[in-house]
């Protein structure tokens, strides 16, 4: 050290001593903002460099399928096959890869090169619905994720994707991509009940990416079984967390995978041979009609089928229908525009969602009612002339102002007892026993708060809870609703009109199913249901059939008893099993000497069934447009329930053909052939006949 | 020259280091280019552990050769490197637009790495023959002029950041030389008031060419600002010891950019975190401190002010690449000394290292 400043040859030392500062600050400075970096924030650094290198990824669950209550397959997963491309994967060598995209380009028919690339058309890119030529597919792909797989074209044959196959070899990076579509084998027969599966829609998208969805991939119910069943066919998600890198390439899972956990299977109480008796008998029926008139009086219409002892119904055909197989893969404008613009609106499901006249078939709440009230004796013969002429009135001195009821047979039917009265669905005998008749009927006939109760207990009204989405409930009319409703009082007439099921009274084809079902099984009110069994992927049942008894009229209190003036008392009470035995035989006589005796007599050894008609007057804005609502001459829509075996029912059909006019003549047949295709059937489930030779 | 006690004066604390971090950088380019088949293919670690023994080897070679020679050659050398570099320049604009390399046939040669170590050596001899001169302002010109016969054509090439290391040598020494504090006053604000005077004439696009400059280096590619994110993250992952040699996240799953060179500094603060980090830079410290003590132990100014200029380029280039990799400076493309990839570059550090090491052997006593 003594000789240093010998040694520095004349250079200042302090001059050096200010390089030494610098190189000690800087240094100081590294370290401390080493430390910093490292130690003070290098959790939150971590958490960026996991961002960087991990990557969830969902496993896509399977939808459970759909059967029919045989086994059938309603719904169900099948494979569409995409030919895609991966970036990174092609051959290096331009020669090879030009030759790679001639091939491909042949075979798929996707243009090697079209369409000019731009940040803003490449932005526009979506891979299905692309006019770009393979290369320009690849740029986007290549830029975006080279380790991904962008779709060429989609839903290619199985012929084609084999072939894209068996070049693995010497189409690198050219690959068949299996996308799980779903598929329904019997289509439109049961679209109104499967319904279709859409994307997660914009709105829902917080609430399925919550649950483990990825909106654009994961497609929900949107109609039918498909929506309110989602829940138990959607199954989960499973989740791989996977270290990737900088390029997106997968290298391994860093923590267990969960597996995703396949939806549950849903077997439908559905009988689909049966559905398509059903919709060949609605349709065929409509035909004739069309055809014997010559014009087009009919196109739409519905026929419901069920067991009433276990509320599981066997067909509901709603027509005209669509066809969701066309929404298997993504649902097209130009269809679904067309469907919504269609007047006969296919997309609705017009068993339960269309609220109608019932006509003669409600006339059974008035018939109970009446007995079980006292109101009538079954035995009770009451005059049945053509028409009757009532004081309209209003207020209870309100002078009134007459006004003429006529029947549908304006010969009258002489004097009728209960049991002929319903089997002739004579109108006079339901006006006097629903409003009374100058005392032939005393204290004013059943009247239209009691007529309401009996309406009710049937299941008019309310919804069922059928596992359907849509369910109209319908109208049951009282003083009260008119006042609030229609701001107008209560007419004499209007208990007339309601007691026949018209007027303000609607209602859907299935609460007319439901209150049929209701008094072929004693009373017993079921749930509707389609819903047979619930099983797991593997088949097993998880949930097995079990009916659902809502109430037993002639067992649970349902009925209020009503005061003079309509409010309830407090007190209820339950129908008389003898009422519901008195009108099961009035319904009865409707097929065997009644207004269905024409359509059933060639079968009724065979199918010993019982029924009703109903032939509603109708007056819609579609009536009203083509000014067919003449006075006593408006159009009218066919109805005709019908149960059987009569003594022992296991099915009971309604058949419903909007405009179709008679029911006896238009709706009837429909329900005797459907009657007959369910006994057919029977016999070669049960073995009784030979199918193989078709004995 | 082949003098037996010369050996007693070799610095082996500094060889030993300058080993050290070399072997090191191979480790560590190991590391960074692993999973990159491009860069794996091309035998990035074979031929840097070459040029390792090859540069070590070159210490030793030069260690041994008196560096007062070297003296007797400054005014040849001066006239070959302004000469080398006019050519390639000349070649390079008419074949290949900007060149910043010469390929000689067995290596590669940046024309980059010759101006550095030849303005060293020129201005070291320019100083030390003007020691006991007067250091006025025409003594600063002088040396001002070498510098700008050298760095003109290297900015031409274009190459700024090169420019800027040769202008941060000239202007050390001339400090080290003993320029008075007026002048430095003068040379700050003349150099300011330059600048803002020619600005003005300047065309519309040699302003924002020189804008850009200034706030980054036209070479930097688009992505900087993506390869500076990931060599925070990376180092700020490494935490306390780091995620492990051939683990880093960052650097294995390519996050990190340009490992191998400008960003081997996170690359390695990845893997061997806090504690590797500060070791390492702590090592390249000691380098710059020894050269510095041979400097001041040097037996005659030209002596000094090799070994000081040689400590100066280190310094400079270790502070501006791990500034770069901190993000505390903008980004430019200098390399981290001895550690980063990058032949010529590894090759002409050893060459000063070279030539310190002579200057501490060449001692008559101490």
């Amino acid at each position: 050290m003594k000789t240093e400043t010998a040694r520095s040859s004349g250079f200042e030392f302090w001059r050096y001593r200010v390089i030494y500062v610098m190189l000690g600050l800087v240094f100081v400075f590294f370290v401390i903002k080493l430390f910093d970096m490292q130690i003070i924030n290098g959790t939150s650094y971590k958490a960026q460099a996991d961002e960087n290198r991990l990557k969830e990824i969902s496993v896509q669950t399977t939808r459970g399928t759909i059967f029919d209550r045989n086994g059938y397959v309603l719904a169900q997963n099948v494979p569409s096959y995409d030919v895609a491309i991966t970036p990174a994967y092609l051959p290096a060598d331009t020669g090879t890869l030009e030759k790679v995209y001639r091939d491909l380009s042949a075979l798929i028919g996707v243009p090697v090169t079209n369409g000019v690339l731009t940040d803003s058309t490449a932005k526009a890119f979506t891979a299905c619905q692309t006019d770009f030529g393979i290369k320009e597919i690849v740029i986007i792909g290549d830029t975006n994720a080279p380790y991904s797989p962008v779709n060429i074209k989609c839903n290619v044959t199985q012929e084609i994707a084999l072939e894209v196959q068996s070049h693995a070899n010497d189409w690198a990076g050219v690959s068949v991509v299996v996308e799980s579509v779903r598929s329904y084998p019997t289509g439109s027969l049961t679209a109104d009940i499967i319904g279709y599966v859409g994307p997660i829609t914009a709105e829902a998208e917080a609430e399925y990416k919550a649950l483990g969805f990825v909106p654009g991939r994961d497609k929900v119910g949107y109609a039918g079984v498909e929506l309110t069943m989602d829940e138990t066919l959607r199954g989960s998600n499973g989740t791989r967390v996977v270290e990737k890198d900088n390029a997106g390439k997968i290298l391994k899972d860093v923590e267990a995978p969960v597996e995703p956990v396949a939806g549950n299977n849903i077997v439908l109480t559905i009988d689909s041979r049966l559905q398509a008796a059903a919709q060949a008998a609605l349709t065929h029926e409509m035909d004739y009609w069309n055809a014997r008139l010559g014009k087009i009086k009919s196109q739409n219409g519905v026929v419901i089928a069920e067991n009433p002892k276990t509320g599981e119904i066997l067909a509901m055909v709603s027509w005209p229908t669509y066809e969701n197989n066309r929404m298997a893969q993504n649902i097209p404008a130009y269809y679904w525009n067309q469907l919504n613009m269609d007047p006969l609106h296919p997309l609705v499901n017009h068993a339960i969602s269309a609220e109608l006249p019932p006509g003669s078939v409600y006339k059974m709440a008035a018939a109970i009612g009446a007995l079980n009230e006292g109101v009538v004796t079954p035995d009770q013969e009451i005059n049945c002339p053509g028409s009757i002429s009532v004081k309209q009135t209003y207020l209870v001195n309100d002078p009134g102002r007459e006004q003429v009821y006529y029947s549908y047979d304006r010969a009258g039917h002489g004097t009728c007892n209960f049991i002929k009265g319903v089997s002739l669905s004579d109108d006079v005998y339901f006006y006097k026993i629903g409003g009374g008749f100058e005392n032939e009927v005393p204290n004013g006939g059943l009247n239209a708060w009691r007529l309401k109760e009996y309406a009710q207990a049937l299941g008019y009204g309310a919804i069922s809870g059928l596992e359907l989405p849509g369910e109209a409930q319908g109208l049951v009319p009282d003083p009260t609703w008119k006042r609030i409703d229609r701001a107008e009082n209560w007419s004499v007439g209007d208990t007339y009109i309601a007691t026949i099921g018209q007027g303000y009274v609607t209602s859907t084809p299935l609460q007319v199913l439901e209150s049929f079902a209701t008094i072929a099984d004693d009373g017993k009110h079921m749930k509707p249901t389609i819903i047979k069994e619930i099983t797991d992927s593997e088949g097993n049942v998880i949930k097995p059939f079990t009916p659902t008894l809502l109430w037993d009229i002639t067992k649970d209190p349902v009925i209020n008893v009503l005061d003079a003036s309509g409010k309830p008392t407090g007190e209820k009470k339950t129908v008389e099993p003898w009422v519901i035995d008195y009108t099961k035989q009035a319904l009865r006589e409707v097929v065997v000497s009644g207004t269905a005796k024409l359509i059933f007599k060639d079968t009724d050894t065979e199918l010993r069934s019982a029924g009703k008609t109903g032939t509603a007057e109708y007056c819609d804005d579609v009536a009203w447009a083509k000014n067919l609502c003449q006075p006593e001459a408006w159009p009218t829509h066919a109805w005709y329930t019908g149960y059987a075996p009569y003594d022992d029912p296991e099915i009971v059909v309604t058949a419903f053909v909007y405009n179709g006019g008679e029911g006896a003549s238009v709706a009837a047949p429909i329900v005797q052939q459907v009657l007959e295709a369910y006994f057919s059937l029977k016999a070669i489930d049960s073995g009784a006949v030979d199918t193989t030779t078709g004995q | 020259m082949f003098r037996k006690e010369s050996w007693r004066h070799f610095d082996f604390l500094l060889f030993g280091a300058v080993a050290f971090l070399s072997i090191f950088g191979v480790i560590m380019i190991r590391s960074a280019i692993a999973g990159n088949v491009n860069l794996e293919a091309q035998n990035l670690v074979q031929k840097q552990a070459q040029f390792v023994a090859a540069g070590l080897v070159i210490v030793i070679v030069l260690a041994l050769i008196n560096y007062r020679i070297w003296a007797s050659f400054s005014r040849l050398l001066y006239i070959i490197t302004v000469a080398f570099l006019a050519i390639i320049l000349i070649i390079g604009k008419a074949s290949f637009g900007a060149q910043r390399w010469l390929d000689i046939g067995l290596a590669v040669i940046q024309p980059a790495e010759v101006a550095k170590i030849a303005l060293i050596l020129i201005l070291a001899n320019y100083f030390a023959k003007s020691a006991n001169s007067e250091h006025n302002a025409k003594w600063a010109a002088k040396s001002f002029l070498i510098l700008i016969t050298i760095v003109a054509w290297i900015l031409l090439q274009p190459n700024l950041s090169t420019s800027i290391v040769l202008i941060v040598i000239w202007f050390s020494m001339l400090w080290i030389g003993g320029l008075a504090p007026k002048y430095i006053v003068i040379l700050g604000v003349s150099a300011i008031v330059l600048f803002a005077v020619a600005f003005p004439f300047l065309e519309t696009y040699q302003q924002e060419r020189i804008m850009s400059f200034i706030i980054s280096d036209p070479n930097a590619t688009h992505g900087n600002e993506y390869n500076v994110n990931q060599a925070l993250i990376s180092i700020g992952s490494g935490g306390l010891l780091g995620q492990g040699y051939g683990n880093g996240t960052q650097v294995q799953l390519r996050f990190l950019q340009v490992r191998q060179t400008d960003y081997i500094f996170s690359a390695m603060a990845n893997e061997f975190g806090f504690v590797g980090t500060v070791v390492v830079v702590a090592l390249l410290a000691f380098v710059i401190l020894r050269c510095l003590r041979i400097a001041r132990h040097a037996e005659d100014p030209y002596g000094a002010m090799i070994s000081y200029g040689f400590a100066i380029l280190i310094f400079f280039q270790t502070i501006v690449n791990i500034g770069v990799n901190l993000h505390v400076i903008p980004v430019t493309g200098l390399t981290l000394p001895f550690i980063s990839y990058g032949g010529s570059s590894l090759v002409s550090l050893l060459i000063g290292i070279g030539f310190i090491e002579s200057v501490a052997v060449h001692q008559k006593t101490i």
